[in-house]
């Protein structure tokens, strides 16, 4: 009997070291919720759940997380194919920049929001002037915030499926009577629509949870500027049960999508984790 | 009506000069060693890259020509390209892979594929239509490309290394059908290759790219009955000696002398034949007019047939390196190998000069 064969007949040998490693992380991520699940008061469930400052709290997360993530998707995919495909000087810089807000302390990106869209900063005083866009303490303020630190995950995704697709293809396509927008819509988008919808929900979900920007740049007005998180943070203080519960609600509208993509979404092009070449 | 080509492109240290034409009906090989600027060839033709300088011209219609600032962007160019790999739309069916091009025109989805379809049933793949190209064995990934490039009913055919991607076994096949369908376009057909076997099958005209410049161009036959290179003739499988032709018949540059039939002299390129050249352990008592002793230094069986690679230090005056050819039996009863004496005899009639 050869090695090979051997191995065959034992397919359910796993590598023990690998294991146990990945167990911890497992329990990492998991206990923390088993803390809540725990420390859950179930009997105040529908009372909180029911009050209207919590349900327009998750009305209006999902109403700027879904915005946010739709401009990032507009400005992001033209941003990341040419970051992707044209080579122009000071491309490096464009992408880091782009890249930056991913990195930042999400308050240090408010602060800098407010510093040129506020009121009195660099841009904003003529939105004011201008035009009458205030963005600070408003709703638009608040998806200005998601989308500031939520398109890079999107810009980075989509880049990274691009530069793996086979350029010729393109050109082929270009041979066959394509322009550059036709070859892009109808060879490029449907190549790495798998990595597109990847980034738009990672990107989603990085505004529903996004907290520090928005805080800073958006403030806290119930109705207004209150998302889940800043909800959550604010009955901290006040009612800790109640926090627990919004955190419940907001943990079971991203798990919930997070499952329902699955790997078939989210696992084919996450950056970093190509298929394919290895960029 | 023709394709007329005069490209200059420059990309870093390599530079691409080639002067080209190609009639309608005609089919053009160009024939290179990796590197030579094949490519680079194909991709300024179908407008995926400008030239530098001269002009491509298809059928009267100026494609490119910086010197006039005209540029016409691949989109426009009524060229199809077939191209190594194929690169066909992996997220689209065969069928919708042809009816690209149709679309890209303007047609619509429905007349598109019944154009689709039509144009697969020609190339044979008509129950195919619904595969995608993952699906497809190599050879019909190569007939959806070419009934994709020709949808659109292009003045002009561009082929890129089209058999390379087959193993072997399928090769010839293909090859041969292949043929058949390029032989119902009436279009300029120019095909790019490094192999000569897709020359003899498929061309009726040749040229030999190498440097990024056109060496030698003819009709495979010219080019085969008179290489021009050392690349041309290992490629057709003989032996060329350069130099010139004298009293003494054809001095090399090395010194070596070689008894020929010319009435000419000057510059000049003599062909021996691998056949013509006969091989013994003693000095024979002959009418040949060359006769050399040599080491062999190679030896290489094919088939039939043995080729035997002749290392010979003084060829009347310098070293010549000579490929012989002789059948297999006759190689076993000489028992020869690498390292072995060996006489090559040649009769000067048998090697053919002409001018350089």
């Amino acid at each position: 009997m050869t090695t090979d064969r051997s191995r065959r007949d034992r397919p359910r040998a796993l590598p023990v070291p690998a294991l146990l490693l990945a167990s911890v992380a497992v329990a990492f991520f998991s206990l923390p919720l088993l803390g809540l699940l725990w420390r859950a008061p179930w009997s105040a469930l529908r009372t909180v759940l029911g009050r209207p400052e919590v349900r327009t709290a998750l009305r209006l997360s999902l109403q700027t997380s879904l915005l946010a993530a739709l401009i990032s998707v507009v400005f992001g995919v033209p941003l990341a194919w040419l970051l992707a495909r044209v080579e122009f000087p000071g491309r490096s810089i464009v992408r880091a920049l782009a890249t930056l807000s991913m990195v930042l302390p999400p308050v240090v990106g408010g602060v800098a929001l407010f510093a040129s869209f506020g009121r009195r900063g660099l841009f904003g005083q003529y939105l004011d002037r201008w035009f009458g866009i205030r963005l600070p303490f408003t709703t638009a303020g608040v998806v200005v915030a998601q989308a500031f630190v939520a398109m890079p995950f999107l810009v980075l995704t989509v880049e990274a499926a691009i530069r793996q697709l086979d350029g010729r293809v393109e050109e082929a396509a270009r041979t066959l009577g394509a322009g550059r927008w036709y070859t892009f819509s109808r060879v490029t988008l449907p190549s790495i629509r798998t990595a597109l919808v990847a980034g738009a929900v990672l990107a989603w979900a990085r505004a529903l949870g996004e907290f520090g920007a928005t805080i800073t740049f958006a403030g806290n007005f119930p109705g207004r500027t209150q998302t889940l998180p800043l909800a959550t943070y604010l009955a901290l203080e006040t009612d800790p049960d109640e926090a627990i519960l919004i955190a419940l609600l907001l943990i079971a509208v991203s798990f919930g999508v997070l499952v329902g993509l699955r790997d078939r979404w989210l696992g084919a092009a996450v950056p970093g984790r190509s298929k394919q070449v290895p960029s | 009506m023709s394709l007329e080509v005069d490209a200059h492109v420059r990309r870093g240290d390599f530079e691409l000069d080639v002067q080209l034409s190609v009639k309608p009906g005609e089919l053009l090989a160009v024939l290179g060693p990796n590197g030579a600027g094949k490519s680079t060839l194909l991709r300024v033709l179908a407008g995926l890259a400008p030239i530098d300088g001269g002009h491509i011209t298809l059928d009267d219609t100026v494609l490119d020509a910086p010197d006039e600032g005209r540029f016409v962007p691949p989109e426009r160019r009524p060229i199809g390209v077939v191209f190594q790999d194929y690169l066909l739309f992996d997220h689209l069916d065969a069928r919708d892979n042809v009816a690209f091009g149709l679309r890209t025109t303007g047609l619509g989805r429905v007349e598109a594929r019944r154009r689709a379809e039509e144009l697969l049933a020609q190339v044979g793949l008509a129950e195919f239509a619904r595969r995608r190209p993952k699906e497809l064995s190599g050879g019909q990934a190569q007939r959806v490309a070419l009934a994709r490039a020709l949808a659109r009913q292009p003045r002009a055919l561009l082929l890129d290394e089209p058999l390379a991607a087959l193993d072997v076994g399928t090769r010839r096949r293909v090859r041969r059908d292949l043929r058949r369908h390029l032989d119902g376009f009436d279009g300029v057909r120019l095909l790019v290759t490094h192999d000569p076997l897709d020359v003899y099958a498929l061309a009726d005209r040749v040229a030999i790219v190498d440097g990024g410049r056109v060496v030698q161009s003819g009709t495979v036959a010219e080019i085969t009955a008179h290489p021009r290179s050392r690349y041309v003739a290992d490629l057709v499988g003989t032996n060329l000696v350069a130099g010139q032709i004298g009293p003494a018949g054809l001095v090399a540059a090395s010194g070596a002398q070689l008894a020929v039939t010319a009435d000419f002299s000057g510059p000049a390129f003599a062909v021996v034949r691998p056949q013509s050249i006969t091989l013994s352990h003693h000095v024979p008592e002959t009418s040949a007019r060359n006769v050399f002793v040599g080491i062999v230094d190679d030896v290489d069986r094919l088939g039939e047939r043995a080729r035997i690679g002749i290392e010979i230090a003084d060829a009347s005056g310098g070293p010549l390196h000579l490929t012989a050819e002789i059948t297999v039996r006759a190689l076993d009863e000489l028992a020869l190998r690498a390292g072995d004496p060996v006489v090559a005899t040649m009769k000067a009639t048998d090697i053919e000069a002409y001018p350089a």
